[in-house]
């Protein structure tokens, strides 16, 4: 079936060509304006940098978060052989192959921890030992310090772009060969790539976001990043397709019931987060241990609350109850809805993680936060448009492309 | 069977519908879309593996199954919450770990759990009742090409109970499709109630059912002088002896065998020394006549044991001696002279030897028992000893009397704070009563308990009891030291602090 299609059903849009050059002014212009109000708004220049680098932070793994998604889900792919996701799996690699230009935009938390004085945003980010306020952060520093941290940050976000950039490489030529081989050498490598992908994941959550509360642990932090990450991908995935049929691409190769899986995996998504993120929550509310509650002490009070509470309503029961029937799950617009729903909340999620440790709320900081967010969202659909400027939006020589093509749902 | 098959083949057999056999799937979907469009809707395919699109093509509705469990879902959830609620905040209100008595995140395992448990046996049950199962026969079976439907053959039933149901217009739609075979099934003639024989047996297991209940309920209401049943005898009517029995096995016919001279019953060993007491039982026993009595007994093997053994003092809760020990008996009473009791408390009097068992009691009465207490450490002090009594004290005296021994704890913080009408406050150790009481006085308390405190002799050895008091005793001196007691290197350092004030 793909073949006969003419080649032009599986590019971008012509009219989409050189937009991500606007994409990029715009995210450079929303950022700069964020970074202005963060200057102008707060109290102090030191007030400004503090929530300023907070909120890059968060718009920097939420940014990030999906092309961490697409990489599982290309890894999951391979590692259980789907076939029914073989037409959609383009789109999850061009998704992931965001993440080296992403990782680009790292280099500022890196200047910050090298130059800034004092905790701009990482509470063990002095030159002296004797400046860190918690002892028990004092006693970390072997770990916790920026040369380390700056070696961390570079061989993850290096080993997360070899990763991606084997699995495009090798089904950038499956497109024109159609080599078999291709794809079992991409199964044969999943599995232990999965296992790098999940320490590195928990690495980075580690040191990107639970390090600002250096004294606080979750052990669970890791599994956290990753069920907030693929819950934002799949709305990615959801939302990209609905836009690229709308103009008249891909219609034969992605249908309801490529949808409906996808839906699937999102309203999964959400109960995990869900699940994780209680299970998080209610160890430490039983221990009830100082430093253990103190990260969420921040996170009810000051204002948070009304997030924190707010995301248990967001981010689980309305997408939850919606995604809940199978009708909704098949339904073009009820799912185009839950998509665009949960790039909202997922962003807001993300908030929730970062951003009370930089002070208490004020409506100013947020909307120089929000400012930043559709900034740095414009940056990645720039980079992600100018990755698939070259690209067929399907995989043409995926041997299991014929699976995903006849799928369908069992029972009705 | 034969008997009755026959009988209703005189009567006219009912048709059950046609079915249509074909080799594929996709015959079998493009008949079904024709059946389906011609407005059949009691319609069933037949297949041997899932066919995508069946569904649709039969015109089948979407099952209301999901809305049943959604429903059940809610239940669960209510049904957890309420329950949690009303057992934790309602009925039994308790405190655990200081939360409140509705603790909603504490709440929400349960609630989870109980949302699929609900869930899921709905699922169940509900897709057995929706599909009419079990169903144990079907006449289908009647038809010999049917068997190819588990092995390679498609089949599409139109049932005769549709509402459009017409045997020759049925006949040639199924015909237009082009099966591989075309036929009508008979309706199933033997009776579709069950055999006697099976209602029989089910009223059988009923009626036994029933038995046991009858039974323990006439045991329950009855007043029937016989004794009960046994229903298992060799249980209550074990092949052993118990105590007070006799037997032919030992020349006395006792079953219950004195001690074997020479050995000490487990548990039994303490009761001579003051290093497990925390008192003199030899003077005990000058002062007291039961005790004396006792003592003089168990020091001879072959005495009768005491008619009035009824145990009067707490030291006489085991009843056993160790006879290795014998003692003189003491008919004389002493004086307290040497007892630090005195210091304690006025001196009670001292019961006389005649004293009834009664009045030996009457000290424990009043608040704790008199008795000679030792003053003195029965093992040696030393640092060692004392950094165990603070380990031991930490964990097992501070929740309550605080780590300085002030009575401050936790335990008692807490129930401060909840402001407990009922709470008594535990007893500071700095206090004067305490500061004079003997060592073995305290020895006694911490094995025995006082008040609302627990004995803590099950659970803490008699060297860690004494480590303890030996802790004690320096939480009390840290309070009343002298320039003395500070070491001398260190005095210069306190004469110094106090130049400086």
């Amino acid at each position: 079936m793909t073949t006969t299609n003419s080649s032009d059903n599986l590019k971008l849009p012509e009219a989409w060509a050189g937009k991500y050059l606007w994409c990029f002014t715009l995210g450079v212009i929303l950022i700069a304006a964020s970074g202005l109000v963060f200057f102008v708004g707060a109290p102090s220049k030191t007030e400004g940098l503090r929530f300023g680098m907070h909120s890059y932070l968060a718009n920097f793994i939420y940014a990030i978060s999906f092309g961490i998604g697409g990489m599982f889900f290309v890894l999951v792919s391979f590692l259980t052989r789907a076939g029914w996701s073989a037409s959609i799996r383009r789109l999850a690699e061009l998704i992931s192959m965001t993440i080296p230009w992403v990782a680009c935009l790292f280099a500022p938390i890196l200047l910050v921890v090298a130059f800034s004085k004092g905790s701009a945003l990482y509470e063990w980010n002095f030159a002296n030992v004797e400046d860190i306020k918690e002892s028990i952060v004092q006693a970390k520093v072997g770990y916790l310090n920026g040369p380390f941290f700056a070696t961390r940050a570079v061989i993850c976000l290096a080993i997360w772009s070899l990763i991606v950039g084997y699995y495009y490489r090798l089904s950038r030529k499956q497109d024109e060969t159609g080599d078999v081989r291709l794809t079992l050498d991409r199964q044969k490598w999943s599995a232990v790539l999965m296992m790098i992908f999940a320490l590195t994941v928990t690495m980075a959550s580690f040191d990107w976001i639970m390090s600002i509360d250096a004294d606080w642990f979750s052990t669970i932090f890791g599994v956290y990043l990753f069920s907030a990450s693929m819950f934002g991908f799949f709305a990615l995935m959801i939302v990209s397709f609905m836009v690229l049929q709308r103009n008249g691409k891909l219609k034969d190769e992605v249908n309801i019931e490529h949808y409906h899986d996808m839906g699937k995996f999102l309203f999964g998504f959400t109960m995990f987060w869900s699940y994780i993120a209680f299970s998080q929550f209610l160890l430490y509310w039983y221990g009830n241990i100082p430093e253990e509650t103190a990260w969420f002490r921040v996170r009810i009070s000051d204002g948070w609350q009304y997030l924190s509470y707010g995301l248990i309503i967001v981010h689980f029961a309305i997408p939850f109850l919606g995604l809940l029937s199978r009708h909704v799950r098949r339904h073009r617009s009820g799912l185009f809805f839950f998509a665009c729903w949960a790039l909202v909340v997922h962003w807001l999620d993300m908030t929730f993680l970062v951003m009370p440790n930089a002070g208490p709320f004020s409506m100013i900081m947020m909307f120089g936060h929000m400012l930043g967010g559709i900034g740095m969202f414009s940056l990645f659909i720039g980079f992600l448009l100018l990755r698939a400027s070259d690209a067929p939006l399907v995989a043409t020589g995926d041997p299991r492309l014929h699976e995903a093509l006849s799928y369908a749902n069992p029972l009705l | 069977m034969s008997e009755k098959k026959s009988q209703a083949a005189t009567a006219k057999p009912k048709s059950f519908g046609w079915i249509a056999e074909y080799v594929d799937e996709h015959s079998l979907l493009t008949a079904s879309r024709k059946v389906r469009d011609s407005g059949y809707t009691k319609t069933d395919a037949y297949t041997p593996f899932p066919v995508h699109g069946i569904d649709e093509a039969l015109g089948i509705k979407p099952t209301i199954l999901p809305f049943i469990v959604l429903g059940a879902g809610f239940t669960g959830l209510f049904t957890a919450l309420v329950l949690q609620y009303w057992t934790n905040a309602y009925d039994y209100k308790y405190i655990i770990s200081g939360k409140p008595f509705a603790s909603w995140p504490a709440n929400i395992p349960v609630a989870f759990e109980l949302t699929i448990l609900f869930s899921a046996f709905t699922t169940f049950l509900g897709m057995w009742a929706l599909n009419g199962l079990p169903k144990l026969s079907n006449p289908l079976f009647n038809s010999e090409r049917f068997d190819r439907v588990t092995n390679d053959r498609f089949f599409l039933h139109v049932d005769s109970r549709d509402k459009y149901f017409n045997r020759e217009s049925v006949k040639d739609l199924l015909a237009g499709t082009k099966p591989e075979s075309l036929e009508e099934v008979i309706e199933d003639s033997s009776p579709t109630t069950l055999p006697s024989v099976i209602w029989l047996g089910l009223g059988f297991l009923f009626c036994a059912s029933l038995v046991p209940v009858a039974v323990v309920l006439n045991m329950r209401a009855g007043n029937d002088e016989n004794p009960r049943w046994h229903v298992f005898f060799d249980m209550d009517f074990q092949p052993k002896k118990k105590a007070q029995q006799t037997t032919t096995i030992f020349a006395d016919a006792r079953i219950a065998r004195p001690q074997v001279p020479g050995t000490v019953a487990r548990g039994s060993l303490v009761n001579e020394d003051p290093f497990y007491l925390g008192y003199d039982p030899t003077k005990q026993a000058s002062l007291n006549a039961t005790s004396n009595v006792r003592l003089v007994s168990a020091a001879d093997d072959k005495a009768e044991k005491p008619a009035d053994a009824s145990p009067d003092t707490p030291s006489d809760k085991t009843g056993s001696v160790d006879a290795a020990k014998p003692t003189e008996p003491a008919n004389v009473v002493e004086p307290a002279k040497d007892i630090p009791a005195a210091n304690a408390a006025p001196a009670s009097p001292v019961p006389a030897p005649s004293a009834t068992p009664a009045a030996a009691a009457a000290p424990v009465a009043a608040g704790g028992p008199n008795l000679p207490w030792i003053s003195e450490f029965p093992l040696e002090v030393d640092a060692s000893l004392i950094a165990l009594g603070k380990t031991k004290f930490e964990i097992y005296c501070s929740v309550c009397h605080g780590y300085a021994g002030d009575g401050d704890g936790l335990v008692h913080r807490r129930a401060e704070q909840l402001q407990q009408g009922y709470w008594l406050p535990p007893t500071s150790v700095h206090d004067p009563r305490i500061q004079e009481q003997p060592i073995g006085n305290i020895f006694y308390t911490i094995s025995n308990g006082k008040g609302k405190m627990a004995g803590y002799g099950t659970v803490l050895s008699p060297k860690e009891r004494w480590a303890i008091v030996s802790y004690v005793r320096a939480l009390q001196r840290s309070r009343n030291a002298q320039i003395d007691d500070v070491p001398v290197e260190l005095r210069a350092k306190i004469e110094e602090a106090k130049k400086a004030e």
